[in-house]
């Protein structure tokens, strides 16, 4: 493939127009990622018009230099900034501009160097930067054009090849850096529009215009776990949010950093940038009317745009309950530990109830949760003996149909989750999941509370004890003594898979010693170990 | 005129088979890089399955060029004057789109239906199967495209998954994206849904899944076609086969390959099992 050593002004004005039009293609899918309460609800659709204006501009410039088309660029998207993500956008064009102040055309090197200031610019736009957004994407994607410069990579389009890798990668890791993104499944909507964008660029130098034509972009999918939301934030939508109010004002000697200073208190999600002719302003108040009339002192006032943000509210959950899964079943699991709560979470619970063995949850707790649950048919996995006749209950206090599968173990929980099946019926599903649980023996592995004579057994007290599917039946001097014990009397010849749980408590080295020790002695078999971090029971492990 | 059957090469049907049955197979298109080739055509299922495992690049995939199926409807129409066109579902690929552009390309006066399959892999080659086959015995173009059309409905895929990564790289993970990001090790089973992947349930290993695709066949009380295939692990398909036979005819059963095309997307050691439900008389 060619080489391409600068890109003139021209070349830069159509590189971006297509990258434009590539955005355009995606708007949809972006706005679709949305997570409220990122609350302007069309991410792709304003990152789309803030393009469309930035270019419209571009091509009323008298100037061809790349300098005077960047120029024309950040004046357009600030004119036509549209939301949170257009008024960043335009922050990225303004840093473009700074950086290719003065030249005819670009080198990789001076590229590299503008998107760096981009990104600097872009962050100090915002009040309150926060990571895992698009201005992260734009911070790593500059990061890496300017390590493929010093690496003494000259050629333009393999530097914005790693550009847009880069830009990539870090789409697919925002839900790690933001929990909202996390919870909802969702990699960061304005992140992904940085990374089309650079994507559309890039094509365009490659001179793959007609595939352009032919092709949509894709939208980033993170291989992250989904984890559920605990019951307690559910009441999310009693939050009020206010108005997102934009506009641009326009005037003589004004200072966005003053008027930036003076807004700080006034609301949320605050952006000021621009220059001393005309400001872009984007704030959540609770109180628009403050701002405009303190804005109108200043100058005039143009774009106007006051929206109610509850109501976007509820036309996400709208479109929240138009994108929910095929199946109308949604089930809850009752379980102790950050790790077997985001096990389940995984696995596409639609809550988990905190709770298990010493710490039973009431009726109360997992009737809330259990109202709280979008879905009117929601089968419980209780996960422990104590813990069926509670959920049980729940079926006379609700209007909501309920079935509960009656695990007594977390590993009959997760077997019946596993085996649900999402073209079923409920009262069919509750039955396949019932089904399912003979399918698992269940070995937990405690700390006895006080000496006592068991089942033949002598224990003392503190020593390890293990038990097979609720059964005290092994004691020992270590977990891994108990565990071979217990082992070795199931007969593992038809098991295929072994999942460890290790608690809170359990050691790692000891942890890592059980793991080995049973892939030694069983090679068939596939084992896996990963963090439940359960109170009292070091081990839980699942013999399938 | 006998009516000329064309389907893309999603269907899944062997070589020999279309030959024997008169079929048109019109190829998508997979690229490694910078390197284009026709599906099946001028790569092996073999060369690319070792490609999709070895490779750091995934690879992506396109569909025919209305001028492909131009081509094809313009040699077809020297013998015939009645084309019947199967293709990919047109939720899961622009192919149908290609294949509706070359007709209204076409001059002349050789009629040509197209059939939206709603499927992919074996569970639209059953299809077409079947239409040929009542083509041989005489059926026009009408009726064909009526016996193709009923048949949707009976057609069902369901399909074992080694992982998802691949499908949802490629952006067709539909509805079955709920499955993604499990903290444990699940194999999904995956089916069609109305055009769309869909998830069904999901296994712990490779045995349970043979199970399970073995209990929804022995779930269908009257079956007119059913086929087995693998992307990596025949053999594993033919333990299936083997088991199939308690409740089919062993020799009915079709053993094909997973397309390079749908393997891009389903990935290595995904196995399919499609079934054609009888017609209920």
């Amino acid at each position: 493939m060619s080489q391409i050593n600068s890109v003139a002004g021209q070349d830069m004005r159509d590189m971006f127009s297509a990258a434009t039009s590539w955005l355009e293609k995606s708007s949809a899918d972006i706005d679709a990622l949305n997570v409220f309460p990122v609350p302007d609800g069309d991410t792709g659709t304003n990152m789309m018009l803030t393009m469309r204006s930035t270019m419209d501009e571009a091509y009323r410039a008298p100037d061809n230099s790349a300098a005077g088309v960047a120029h024309a660029m950040a004046r357009g998207a600030l004119m036509g900034a549209r939301g949170n993500s257009g008024v960043i956008l335009s922050q990225m064009w303004r840093g473009l501009a700074q950086g290719l102040e003065d030249k005819e055309s670009f080198t990789a090197a001076e590229l590299a160097a503008a998107l760096q200031l981009s990104a600097q610019i872009a962050y100090k736009g915002v009040s309150n930067p926060v990571e895992g957004t698009m201005l992260t994407v734009m911070k790593d994607a500059a990061a890496a054009a300017q390590a493929q410069v010093d690496a003494g990579n000259e050629d333009i389009i393999s530097v914005l090849e790693a550009t847009v890798s880069a830009a990539g990668d870090s789409v697919s890791n925002t839900p790690m850096l933001l929990k909202v993104l996390k919870d909802a499944g969702v990699v960061d909507a304005g992140g992904q529009g940085v990374y089309t964008i650079l994507e559309g660029a890039l094509q365009y130098l490659r001179g793959e215009t007609e595939l352009m034509r032919l092709r949509k972009p894709q939208i980033i999918v993170s291989d992250i776990p989904h984890v559920v939301s605990q019951p307690q934030s559910i009441a999310i939508d009693e939050v009020p949010y206010g108005y997102c109010t934009e506009f641009l004002l326009k005037g003589e000697e004004l200072d966005p950093d003053v008027i930036k200073k003076r807004l700080l208190k006034k609301g949320e999600s605050l952006i000021v940038v621009g220059d001393d002719s005309a400001v872009r302003i984007h704030i959540h108040t609770l109180t628009p009317g403050n701002i405009l009339q303190f804005a109108a002192k200043l100058g005039t006032m143009h774009q106007v745009s006051v929206r109610n943000m509850d109501e976007q509210h509820q036309d996400f959950l709208e479109m929240q309950k138009e994108r929910m899964p095929t199946t109308d079943t949604a089930v809850i699991a009752v379980a102790a530990g950050d790790g077997l709560t985001d096990v389940f979470g995984s696995l596409g619970v639609a809550a988990v109830v905190p709770g298990g063995q010493t710490m039973n949850p009431s009726t109360k707790d997992i009737l809330q949760v259990v109202e709280a649950t979008f879905s009117d048919k929601i089968i419980i996995l209780p996960n422990n003996k104590n813990i069926i006749a509670t959920a049980n209950q729940v079926q006379s206090l609700t209007e909501k149909k309920i079935m509960v599968v009656p695990t007594k173990t977390i590993p009959q929980g997760v077997v019946a989750l596993l085996s649900f099946d999402y073209e079923a019926e409920f009262n069919t599903n509750a039955e396949i999941m019932e089904k399912a649980l003979s399918s698992v023996k269940t070995i937990e592995v405690t700390r006895s509370v006080r000496a006592t004579k068991i089942n033949g057994l002598k224990i003392k007290r503190k020593q390890p004890i293990g038990l097979l599917d609720g059964e005290l039946i092994a004691v020992g001097d270590t977990n891994l003594d108990v565990i071979n014990q217990l082992l070795s009397r199931l007969g593992l010849e038809k098991a295929e898979v072994i999942t460890i749980y290790f608690g809170e408590d359990a050691e790692a080295e000891e942890t890592e010693q059980i793991n080995a020790g049973i892939m030694e002695k069983y090679p068939h078999l596939q084992v896996e170990s990963i963090r439940g971090g359960q109170p009292h029971y070091s081990y839980i492990i699942s013999i399938e | 005129m006998a009516v000329k059957i064309v389907t893309d090469s999603l269907s899944d049907i062997t070589s020999d088979l279309a030959g024997e049955l008169g079929i048109t197979v019109v190829p998508l298109y997979v690229r490694f890089g910078e390197t284009v080739y026709k599906d099946r055509v001028e790569i092996t299922t073999e060369e690319f399955y070792r490609r999709l495992v070895s490779e750091a690049a995934l690879p992506s995939t396109t569909q025919p060029t209305p001028n492909d199926f131009l081509e094809v409807y313009n040699a077809l129409a020297k013998e015939t004057d009645e084309i019947l066109v199967i293709v990919v579902s047109s939720k899961l690929s622009g192919t149908y789109q290609s294949a509706a552009q070359a007709k209204e390309m076409v001059e002349g006066k050789c009629r040509i239906e197209i059939v939206d399959s709603l499927s992919v892999a074996m569970a639209m080659g059953l299809i077409v199967i079947s239409v040929a086959k009542a083509v041989k015995d005489g059926a026009n173009l009408d009726k064909a495209a009526e016996l193709a059309r009923n048949a949707v409905p009976r057609s069902h895929l369901f399909a074992y998954f080694d992982t998802l990564k691949y499908l949802a790289k490629g952006g067709r993970i539909g509805k079955a994206s709920g499955l993604l990001g499990s903290l444990l090790s699940v194999k999904p089973i995956l089916t069609v849904k109305d055009g769309e992947m869909a998830p069904l349930t999901r296994v712990r290993s490779l045995n349970a899944g043979l199970d399970y695709l073995y209990n929804l066949a022995a779930g269908f009380s009257n079956i007119e076609g059913l086929a087995v295939e693998h992307a990596t692990t025949p053999d594993d398909a033919d333990k299936l086969v083997e088991r199939l036979g308690e409740i089919y005819p062993k020799e009915r059963i079709y053993r094909s390959v997973i397309s390079p095309v749908v393997g891009t997307h389903a990935g290595p050691n995904a196995l399919a099992l499609t079934i054609l439900e009888a017609e209920k008389k």
